[in-house]
């Protein structure tokens, strides 16, 4: 049935495409051909949102002139994927490259839309890569989905001149960090210590995953999913408390109104990821030279830990027809030296290879200055990253924690927040279920 | 567009035996069909092709093997009406209709009755400034639904808000309309400032076609403004305000942009708030296009059955006029 | 959709419209003109309150009173005509190409089959008429999922044929234009046309589509604004930004992901740029959204 309204839909569609004759409109990789001869060109498309990645990127061209890449600027992390995946049902229409992150691999794997470039020589660049990273893009298995790009260790900025008129210490426990909140509040009722978004469960998740939560597991041929186990609860926990005590914001983070605080001096601190700097210079310039980051508070200081929030990769889809030429390219792009350094300096991103952070974030960025061991505290976090393991309805759950967490949010009750833990669980049980996994 | 061409004219009435009737059939059959076929030949491929393969997907469902990572382990059956009965008892869905019944009473009133009252207002001969306020409030529609509801968002955060920080100047503290019982209202502002331009123009230019000596008899039998306005410019533009009705009751039915671009600012709007969001966030953040396939026919249906005995009741008068 | 019901039609009797600012000046009165002001100021206050913000720099966008202006708009148009090498105004250009050659292509269409289901009787006429006015109901957000599927078999995804051709079809163009076409095209001009020996497209392009142009130039702005408003379809089909419409280029820079700031001082800018055309328009073909079919009818 399918088949015959394919062949109706292609007659139909007859006409129209005898229009495009005239139209060299840009058909994607479709026409990129087999890449046997060296000699010969080779056209490849890389849909990426990381910002002014297409200026690394032309490095790579300047000394490439056989395998050009070009860079479609995506809308972020989402639409790229969902694009990616439409493409694939229809069977055709996928770019060559694509940047994934680490927590899509497992739904892009699952929807046939990675190649795998165990066979290529992205294969012999395990070596550059934290385990646990190597882990995400491998999923434990013999196959390699993506060369790692970037990631990003959670840590703690604050505001230090509020921090110093106050007279508080950094926080280096959850205790502790409620205590601050509570002081910045009782001095400044309009200030917080941060804000629990609801809109973020990338970073919600960094966070269960710091207190050694792993919401996805896989046992033999089944999956295991563990979203609503003890360690998610702490963590939902902690937060509906602070929450319910009025000491921390309950609006998202990334709305106007959050920049706003952030310029004002409203939101004091930030719990977020190696990133962060690009954010808050570009949404809070006036601050430069106020903020200064810090390990993550931790639930047992003797045995520190953190999460990634965010971080991505660079994978091969399934319709490229240049698997070599591109595992070549994302092998360069991830591992060059000259292209991590290039990485750091126009993307602003930390590098997931060991050896390339450490040559090239020698200084800390400018919205830093005033911190010279910035990279110190971050090379640090990146070590003490604890594993995590992602499903294959990562979107599901997220979706989820979106809906779940801003009714909890918004009813600031803490009780509310365990309560979405356990929706989370059960709509993520119940899809995986629907869809005919097996589920321990 | 080459197009077949008949020589009617007198010859074609005298002719006789085959001849006529195989002109008779060109001309009554053929030239229409053939000046029909580019709009046809569009609906077919981009309205009811689209449509029929929507019902197709809205049969099948996703199978998985094992952990479903290998090639080819996951493979599209026949689902039967297994996503017509979850969408049709999903609990989010329901919500998701009640929220948008809810707004769209709210709305259409508030919108046709604001629409109704500037087109009259325009229509008097008393009205100054007509020609500015008429190009003021019809300039919304102007501005795509993604943008208005971005600036609207901006003038809605109590954090960013001229109105709450004239508000604070005061020492008034104004609620949040992103507040969860406000949520509505801040959806609905948002939806009217678009579309009340639009139906003010068209009752506006109805109202510009009723000849002026009907008024002139009106005011002779002492027919006050509101009189005539109530009793004599209302009725006869009654067609255009059952066509605006119908036609907001579909785009409320559809809404869309407005909480999708709102949501990310506030905690108050899940993401199934309407029956489209729910259908979005099926198709592209769960990737399960055969629910969302399902939800959309039930939509589909749902907004047709509607709009059938919308029709119904008013068809003589919206559609009885021509020749 | 200005004469959703043109009540006066073809016999000509009803050309009050030109005459009656002319005839008597009543008294005014100050109750209905402040209210109609005070729409005016509702409805203008976003977009005084845009003008406002597109003037600040990032910093004082996020500090200061929100409708206080600044003197930094035209640094925020260079800025964002630097961004990444004007793709701004390929943005702009493109948007102008989907809206306006979409348009054409619809208005015409739109009018060829309108004037058709007005003017001849044929077998299946009403059945056509009854379908195609069923498309008004079916919302863009359902077809553009099976649209995008249907065009990728035709590799036509990511095209700038993805978007213009699934709009070129408007039900609601078509049923606007039947309305025009019986109303503004007297049949014996037809039939007159006909014994001349002219043939059926030559009268449609040169005798009908002329009387029925005022109605047309409405269909025209309808569908324009309809698919400049469209930000589902081109969200869908369109994977390369350089071919990108406005409404999806500025969603891009707001939406980067959490790595990356939202650039709202370039978004709020290109809102208020990407209005602009729209309102030069408007204001220009303004006319025409009131016009009366009466006016130009018979008298060819």
């Amino acid at each position: 049935m399918r088949k015959s309204f394919r062949a109706g839909a292609v007659a139909m569609l007859a006409a129209a495409a005898m229009l495009t004759a005239g139209c060299s409109g840009n058909s994607g990789s479709d026409n990129g051909s087999a890449a046997n001869d060296p000699n010969q060109k080779v056209e490849l498309t890389y849909w990426a949102w990381a910002p002014n990645l297409d200026k690394v990127v032309e490095v790579w061209n300047e000394k490439n002139p056989n395998i050009h890449v070009t860079v479609n600027k995506q809308d972020g992390g989402d639409p790229a994927v969902t694009k990616l995946l439409t493409a694939v049902k229809a069977g055709s229409g996928a770019p060559d490259l694509i940047q994934a992150e680490y927590q899509k691999i497992p739904t892009l794997v699952a929807a046939d839309a990675l190649a795998d470039l165990s066979g290529t020589e992205a294969n012999e660049t395990k070596s550059h890569f934290p385990e646990g990273v190597w882990n995400d893009v491998t999923l434990g298995g013999d196959a390699l989905y993506s060369v790692p790009q970037d990631t990003g260790p959670m840590v703690f900025y604050y505001r230090a001149d509020v921090f110093e008129k106050l007279g508080l210490s950094v926080p280096t426990t959850w205790d502790q960090y409620a205590q601050a909140a509570k002081a910045v509040h009782a001095a400044d009722p309009e200030a917080y210590l941060g804000t629990f978004s609801s809109n973020d469960a990338g970073w919600f998740t960094g966070m269960t995953q710091q207190a050694r939560a792993s919401w996805w597991g896989i046992d033999g041929d089944a999956w295991s999913v563990s979203i609503d186990k003890e360690a998610t609860q702490k963590v939902a926990g902690y937060w509906g408390g602070l929450v319910e005590e009025g000491i921390i914001d309950n609006k998202p983070m990334y709305t106007p109104e959050w920049n706003t605080a952030l310029n004002t001096g409203k939101q004091v601190g930030w719990l977020s990821a190696a990133w962060g700097p690009g954010v808050l210079s570009g949404n809070a310039g006036s601050t430069a030279g106020q903020w200064k980051v810090a390990p993550m508070p931790q639930w047992d200081a003797a045995k520190p830990s953190t999460g990634n929030w965010g971080g991505s990769s660079t994978a091969v889809t399934s319709q490229s027809k240049n698997l070599d030429a591109a595992a070549k390219f994302a092998t360069w792009l991830n591992t060059d030296p000259e292209a991590v350094k290039a990485l750091v300096t126009e993307t602003g991103i930390y590098p997931a290879d060991t050896e390339g952070a450490k040559s090239a974030l020698t200084e800390a960025p400018a919205f830093f200055s005033n911190q010279p061991d910035f990279y110190d505290v971050v090379g640090d976090a990146a070590q003490s990253v604890s594993s995590f393991t992602y499903g294959p309805n990562v979107n599901v759950a997220y979706n989820a924690y979106n809906d779940q967490f801003a009714k909890a949010a918004q009813s600031k009750q803490k009780s509310a927040f365990l309560d979405a833990v356990k929706s989370m669980q059960q709509v993520t049980v119940e899809d995986l279920l629907q869809t005919g996994f097996t589920v321990k | 567009m080459a197009m077949t061409v008949t020589k009617p004219g007198p010859a074609a009435d005298t002719a006789a035996g085959t001849t006529r009737r195989a002109k008779n059939f060109k001309s009554r059959v053929l030239i229409p069909y053939a000046m029909l076929a580019p709009g046809i030949i569009l609906f077919l491929v981009f309205m009811a092709a689209p449509i029929v393969y929507t019902l197709v997907l809205s049969f099948q469902k996703k199978k998985v093997s094992g952990l479903g990572l290998g090639k080819g382990s996951q493979s599209q059956v026949f689902a039967g009406l297994e996503n017509y009965v979850s969408a049709l008892t999903d609990p989010e869905f329901l919500g998701s209709v009640l929220r948008v019944l809810l707004y769209g009473l709210i709305l259409i009133p508030l919108m046709l009755g604001f629409a109704l009252l500037f087109a009259l207002l325009l229509d008097s001969r008393r009205t100054r400034a007509g020609s500015f306020s008429r190009t003021a409030i019809f300039l919304p529609y102007a501005v795509p639904a993604v943008i208005s509801s971005l600036l609207w968002g901006f003038l809605y955060l109590p954090g960013v808000s001229p109105f709450h920080f004239l508000a604070r100047q005061f020492g008034v503290a104004l609620p949040s309309l992103l507040d969860p019982n406000l949520v509505t209202f801040a959806i609905c502002n948002i939806a009217l400032w678009g579309g009340v331009g639009f139906n003010m123009i068209v009752m506006y230019t109805s109202l510009k076609a009723v000849p002026s000596e009907i008024y002139e008899a009106a005011k002779l039998d002492g027919c006050s403004e509101i009189q005539t306005a109530l009793r004599i410019k209302i009725p006869i533009i009654a067609p255009s305000l059952v066509m605006t009705a119908l036609f907001s009751m579909i785009a409320t039915l559809q809404v869309f942009a407005e909480p999708t671009t709102l949501r990310p600012l506030a905690n108050s709007l899940s993401t199934s708030w309407s029956p489209l969001m729910l259908v979005y966030r099926d198709a592209f953040t769960r990737n399960d296009v055969f629910s969302a396939a399902a939800t959309s026919i039930v939509i589909a249906a749902a907004t047709f059955i509607i709009s059938f005995l919308f029709l119904r009741v008013v068809q003589k008068r919206a559609f009885g006029q021509e020749n | 959709m200005t004469t959703l019901a043109p009540r006066r039609t073809a016999n000509g009797k009803s050309q009050r419209s030109s005459m009656r600012v002319d005839s008597v000046q009543e008294k005014p009165s100050y109750l209905s003109t402040g209210i109609l002001i005070l729409g005016a100021l509702y409805c203008l206050f976003p977009v005084i309150w845009v003008v406002a913000a597109a003037s600040k720099d990032g910093t004082e966008l996020f500090s200061t009173f929100t409708l206080a202006p600044s003197t930094h708009l035209w640094d925020n148009i260079v800025a964002l005509t630097e961004y990444r090498d004007g793709l701004f105004w390929r943005w702009m250009a493109n948007t102008a190409l989907y809206a306006g050659v979409g348009a054409v292509l619809s208005t015409w269409v739109s009018a060829l089959s309108g004037y058709v289901l007005a003017k001849f009787e044929f077998p299946g006429k009403t059945g056509i008429f009854k379908v195609l006015l069923m498309g008004v109901l079916v919302p863009g957000v359902i077809l553009a999922i099976p649209q995008y599927l249907m065009l990728a078999q035709a590799g036509l995804t990511n095209t700038y044929w993805s978007v213009l051709l699934p709009q070129i079809i408007s039900p609601y163009g078509i049923y606007l234009a039947r309305i025009y076409a019986a109303a503004s095209v007297p049949g014996d001009v037809i039939e007159a046309a006909r014994t001349e020996g002219a043939k059926e497209m030559y009268i449609f392009n040169r005798i009908a589509a002329p009387m029925m142009l005022p109605g047309l130039v409405t269909i025209f702005l309808f569908q324009f604004v309809a698919i400049w408003n469209n930000f589902m379809l081109p969200y869908i089909m369109l994977g390369d930004d350089h071919l990108f419409p406005i409404t999806v280029g500025l969603n891009g820079l707001l939406n980067q992901g959490a790595s990356a700031p939202a650039l709202y001082t370039l978004v709020l800018a290109g809102a208020l740029l990407s209005i602009v055309p729209l309102v030069i328009m408007f204001l220009l073909l303004q006319r025409y959204w009131r016009v009366d079919l009466a006016a130009g009818a018979v008298k060819a």
